[in-house]
């Protein structure tokens, strides 16, 4: 339709041509107005139906949001300051207001974030293990065949699709409660994840090493090693470090299931009612998945460098 | 030494490049360095399979061969509550939409309020910054155990607490992609004289809503997959009947929701995709 008008508007006058780019335009306007329209209506049905799925009603809301605040007054521990430092009595009792009543159990909290990271320590060791072994054959310029490529790529997809406490769920009920169920959910999702990210480095990996130990008659296991892990092992690292730190979160929360660490704690003190405990976990885990961020990042900083790390 | 003899390489060669070039052969000291972090990785591995009892996965084989007949085998598949577990997958999608709107909402305020080229005032933006750690701090799980107690079992739980964590993110992103816009547009709707409503409106927003859109895109998925284990802490969504028919021992019935939520995950993912490009094109993707 544009062809005929240019070549009607060419005979007579450039008054066509600017009534014509006006005429395009608000053609593209008015449709580009019905998308827009469209889009908003798409999303107003959608938020419809969510509020009216999820009865997320203004009077729910307004019962509900004080009893949130509530909620927070109760979990603040009775301090006192009189007594704040004061010790056990001597029949071995805490005095209430002071930090070691509020604390009593500190070091069965102690224990279970100590069980806590080593369970995140040995997961991600375990599953960046199994995504170093499959990012070679998952990375498309490295795979030795097409079959081993897609195999290895659906495994890791399909490990890092489930989520890791479904896993554990299915872990607790097949060994056992425990850390172990725990340990082996994140450390198959881990493998799933780190080996999505290993396999992508490696496809950016430079492929004149790989030309080179080709020439010299390297077999595919000669490649890998002298050729490709030498330009990835600081990508590899930094990734495994940024998964520690997203797996001492995971394993903090995986005993929400039975799975060991510090969730099973936490999941005890929430639903049974011990409100001030639940302040005192709650501040354990912040503080040590704090710290334990601030380790890595110096780790990560210090092996690798600031230049190369992004 | 046949091939040093066939190239013409000698000893003496060799040890001469040694001494010139000695970073390029490999030294005990430099063995050691490069082995001794792979070597401890490698005991404590096996160390913690001792202290976290692997052997108790060779024990549970026949359990675990039941467990992968019965999600195989589906029975009775007529009696199955079909429009709970729609009604379960309909309750996750609608927490994930909300929670996700509702978290952007706010984020569009509290990002603003967060930024440093926006707020003068180091001391709000500190405030803000550390109510937001600890928002992001405690985890999504746990907000959503904390807001069953507080407004009871079903979705609204879940949906609040998926906009309290995605507060905590989805502003940190915003006020870090709102450090980093250009200054020149700004000064440009500042020096006709806008005032600080309109300085945001046309100043910032159009350079900043690319990003925030795709990164809420990515949020939805995210939370998606997220909403699917609230239910397990009774936060609804289809997360709660997982953990309810897996109590019942009906693992036909999970392994299905458990297929159907992938699917649902594998659509949102598509579909978010074909939102973004189509909202901003391929340059902000990714």
């Amino acid at each position: 339709m544009a062809d005929t008008n240019m070549a009607g508007g060419g005979v007579s006058a450039p008054r066509d041509a600017v009534a014509l780019y006006e005429t395009h335009r608000a053609a593209l306007r008015a449709s580009k107005r019905v998308w827009n329209i469209l889009a908003l209506a798409a999303f107003a049905v959608c938020l419809g139906l969510s509020v009216w799925i999820s009865q997320f009603y203004p009077e729910r809301l307004a019962s509900g949001v004080p009893r949130i605040f509530e909620y927070f007054g109760t979990i603040i521990p009775d301090l006192e300051w009189s007594n704040l430092f004061a010790g056990r009595t001597e029949e071995g009792r805490a005095v209430p207001g002071s930090l070691t009543y509020w604390y009593t159990d500190f070091w069965t909290y102690a224990a279970l974030i100590w069980e806590t990271i080593l369970m995140a320590i040995t997961a991600t060791l375990i599953g960046a293990a199994v995504a170093f072994v499959l990012s070679f054959p998952a990375a498309s310029n490295l795979a030795p065949n097409s079959w081993v490529y897609i195999l290895s790529r659906r495994f890791l997809e399909l490990c890092r699709g489930i989520p890791e406490i479904l896993l554990a769920l299915v872990f607790v009920f097949m060994i056992g409660i425990g850390p172990l169920a725990g340990v082996i959910a994140i450390a198959i999702h881990t493998a799933g994840a780190l080996g999505k990210l290993f396999s992508e480095v490696n496809e950016n990996a430079s492929a004149r090493p790989i030309d080179g130990i080709t020439a010299v008659g390297g077999t595919w296991m000669q490649k890998m090693v002298y050729a490709v892990v030498p330009q990835v092992a600081p990508n590899f690292f930094s990734y495994a470090m940024l998964r520690f730190e997203i797996n001492v979160r995971a394993s903090s929360i995986i005993g929400f299931v039975g799975a060991g660490g510090i969730g099973q704690e936490l999941n005890r003190v929430i639903s049974f009612y011990s409100d001030d405990r639940v302040l005192a976990v709650l501040i354990l885990v912040v503080m040590t998945v704090t710290v334990i961020d601030l380790i890595s990042e110096r780790i990560r900083i210090g092996y690798i460098g600031r230049e190369n790390f992004s | 030494m046949s091939i040093a003899a066939l190239s013409g390489v000698t000893d003496a060669d060799i040890a001469a490049a040694r001494q010139s070039q000695p970073d390029a052969f490999t030294t005990p000291a430099g063995m050691v360095r490069k082995w001794t972090p792979l070597a401890i990785a490698v005991v404590y591995v096996f160390a913690s399979m001792w202290y976290f009892d692997f052997a108790r996965l060779l024990d549970a084989s026949d359990r675990v061969l039941s467990l992968l007949y019965n999600f195989v085998v589906w029975r009775d598949m007529d009696t199955w509550a079909y429009r709970q577990i729609y009604v379960g997958i309909s309750q996750t999608l609608a927490m994930a939409f909300l929670g996700t709107f509702l978290g952007t909402l706010g984020a569009l305020g509290v990002g603003f309020l967060a930024a440093r080229n926006v707020m003068p005032f180091a001391a709000v933006r500190q405030i803000v910054r550390r109510i937001l750690d600890v928002l992001r701090g405690i985890d999504q799980l746990v907000w959503g155990l904390v807001f069953v107690r507080a407004v009871g079992l079903g979705p609204l739980a879940g949906v609040l607490a998926i906009f309290v964590s995605d507060l905590g993110t989805l502003s940190k992103l915003y006020a870090e992609a709102i450090e980093n816009i250009d200054r020149k547009q700004v000064e440009g709707v500042r020096s006709t004289g806008a005032g600080p409503i309109a300085v945001i409106r046309y100043g910032f927003l159009p350079q900043v809503l690319p990003v925030f859109i795709s990164q809420s895109l990515y949020f939805l998925e995210s939370n998606t997959r997220s909403a699917t284990i609230l239910g397990i802490v009774g936060a609804g969504g289809i997360g709660m009947i997982i953990i309810e028919r897996f109590r019942a021992s009906l693992y036909d019935q999970v392994a299905f929701v458990v297929l159907n939520v992938l699917v649902l995950i594998f659509a949102i993912d598509w579909l978010s995709k074909r939102i973004r490009l189509w909202l901003i094109g391929a340059k902000h993707d990714g």
